[in-house]
């Protein structure tokens, strides 16, 4: 198949989620900024919360990707299947984390500036 | 087999000289590292249909050919994705999704001609469109799908579909939303029986009479109470499907999930109002595979025992065949198991037997697999090649080997992947080495539900 065929599946598949892909972005790339504005470093910020939530929505995402295609984890079967679940629940995590990470930070900002009574 | 002597002899040098003219100016000009080289030409070709075949086929020759004229005979202005029918007369998708304007695939250049063609004089190389005006060609392809004849179960009409439980997921996308009612409605009733049949003609997208029972089961079982149903599948031969292996298995789950196996039935006659279908006993030796032989015109009923059944839903197939007026024409085939019904082509070139000029592509060429647009996605490409090397004289070079492919659905969430073609018995000819057509699958639902779609879109664009 030539790459002008990939790219119109691809682009047919995508389009039904265009506007879901735009906010998601959006929301990432404005968290980030935000963050950053705010004196974020990716590489410095630790918080276990974040990544544990983010891990727990990447786990959970075995039981709700086959939901969300009409189906159900019962009929996730084959070596394939398995394969391509965890590499959702994978996926998942990974973006749950991207946006968790900066909104941890600016969340424990936010904490830091309120008023001590 | 390639056959250099029928193509050059009998192609008029009118057409021939047409492709000359351009031919001496280069006439294979380079397009991009992507694509094949183009042809100049002055040839008129005519595509007959504008579905999943007629629209590659635009697509494809409007990037290879310059000069010429390309006209599309279709009627219609809305393109339907057959395939997704199954899945909203399981309620699984919304009719809307199915459906897209026919000028959104139809490439720059190409004189779409909205009518239906009335009749085709092959000897004079003339179409009559149903206006009555005529289109001459150099060139033809004929890709006008199916017919669906529900005329030969007596008793029945396409407008039944959704009443009195009749459900009939071929008729339309209409009629797939009103089966899936009718199917909802018959659960809500909490029990009674459910008929599905099969065609005793070859038929489009084979797997789909089992794909709707596989379905149905899934939703009877989700409804707690699959014991209160019973369901019976009436096959007009021995065989469920054309592959033995997939046959087998399909055999084999309806055992396992109680389905009432009835082998040598064909649905001849139906009494909306009573809720009854007339079933009559085609004889042992009927064998029913996606190339069986029954043409219309052996439809008998007298000497044939019958049977009535009650029913709650009833899922019907009609009989198909190619539509009445490419039948009449001089291009159907005269002999051999298509006669009579469907084009009579090459089953590897799809170059017409008798008319070197004609090609024929998707639903209504007589061939013994096919009628799916997987296979028009593996036959598009060789059209192409062949009519291009026709056009310049030379042999046809592309063969198509019978690839054709079915996700079969054994339940509301699950497929295989069944990808076969003539040779062997109809082997398995996968695509993907990681996976095994023999394995019920979440993967290859997901294939069905969410990538099938585009990957036809892109098909019908000449990209895939
Ligand atoms: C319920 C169902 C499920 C299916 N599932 C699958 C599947 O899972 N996988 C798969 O690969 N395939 C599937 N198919 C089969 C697939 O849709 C067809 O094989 C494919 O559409 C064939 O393409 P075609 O161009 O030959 O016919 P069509 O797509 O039917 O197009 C024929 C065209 O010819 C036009 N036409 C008709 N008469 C005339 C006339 N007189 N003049 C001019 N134009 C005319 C029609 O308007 C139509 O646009 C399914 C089909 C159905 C109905």
């Amino acid at each position: 198949m030539s790459i002008g065929g990939i790219l119109t599946i691809l682009m047919y598949a995508l389009a039904p989620f265009v506007w879901l892909l735009i906010m998601g972005l959006i929301i990432i790339i404005g968290l980030h900024l935000l963050a950053y504005l705010r004196g974020y470093q990716i590489t410095h910020h630790r918080s276990r919360p974040a990544n544990l939530l983010a891990l727990l929505i990447g786990l959970t995402a075995i039981l709700w990707v086959p939901w969300l295609t009409h189906s159900a984890l019962g009929f996730v079967a084959t070596a394939v299947d398995w394969i391509a679940l965890i590499g959702a629940a994978a996926a998942t995590f990974v973006i749950a984390l991207i946006i968790l990470h900066p909104l941890s930070y600016l969340i424990s900002l936010k904490h830091e500036e309120l008023p001590k009574q | 087999m390639q056959k250099p002597s029928l193509l050059t002899q009998k192609v008029t040098r009118r057409a021939l000289l047409k492709v000359g003219s351009g031919l001496g100016v280069g006439s294979l000009l380079p397009l991009s590292g992507l694509s094949a080289s183009t042809l100049r030409t002055q040839a008129h070709i005519v595509v007959l249909g504008g579905g999943a075949a007629g629209m590659a086929m635009v697509n494809r020759l409007a990037k290879r050919l310059q000069g010429g004229t390309i006209t599309l005979v279709e009627p219609r202005e809305t393109h339907h994705y057959q395939p997704g029918w199954t899945l909203v007369a399981s309620g699984v998708w919304n009719a809307d999704k199915t459906m897209r304007p026919n000028a959104q695939f139809l490439p720059r250049g190409v004189n779409w001609v909205r009518e239906h063609a009335a009749s085709i004089d092959a000897d004079n190389k003339r179409i009559t469109l149903a206006g009555g005006e005529t289109l001459e060609y150099d060139f033809l392809i004929v890709a006008t799908g199916i017919q669906l004849n529900y005329h030969l179960i007596e008793g029945m009409k396409p407008e039944l579909v959704g009443q009195h439980g009749i459900g009939s997921v071929y008729a339309g996308i209409e009629e797939a939303s009103r089966t899936n009612q009718a199917i909802q409605t018959w659960l809500q009733n909490g029990h009674g029986r459910g008929i599905f049949t099969a065609a005793p003609t070859p038929v489009k997208c084979a797997g789909a009479p089992l794909k709707m029972t596989f379905t149905t089961l899934s939703r009877l079982e989700a409804s707690g109470r699959r014991d209160a149903f019973d369901v019976d599948y009436m096959a007009p031969g021995a065989s469920l499907f054309s592959q033995p292996w997939v046959d087998e298995f399909v055999k084999q789950r309806f055992d396992d999930q109680g389905v009432n196996r009835r082998h040598h039935y064909r649905l001849s006659a139906i009494d909306p109002h009573a809720k009854q279908a007339e079933f009559a006993f085609v004889g042992p030796e009927s064998e029913f595979t996606s190339h069986h032989q029954l043409r219309q015109a052996e439809f008998r009923r007298d000497d044939q025992p019958t049977v009535i059944a009650d029913y709650d839903f009833i899922h019907v197939v009609p009989p198909m065949s190619a539509h009445d007026f490419v039948k009449q024409s001089a291009l159907i085939a005269q002999d051999g198991p298509f006669r009579g019904e469907w084009l009579d082509v090459d089953i590897h070139t799809l170059q017409h037997n008798r008319y070197p000029e004609v090609f024929g592509i998707g639903d209504v060429i007589g061939a013994p697999i096919n009628k799916t647009a997987a296979s028009v996605k593996a036959q598009a490409p060789v059209v192409e090649e062949n009519l291009l090397a026709l056009m310049q004289g030379n042999a046809l070079p592309a063969r198509h080997m019978g690839y054709t492919s079915c996700p079969m659905i054994t339940g509301i969430g699950k497929a295989m992947l069944v990808e076969f073609g003539y040779a062997d018995n109809f082997a398995f000819m996968p695509s993907f080495p990681f996976i095994d057509p023999t394995e019920e699958s979440w993967a290859v639902w997901v294939m069905k539900d969410r990538m099938l779609q585009p990957a036809y879109y892109a098909v019908l664009e000449g990209q895939a």
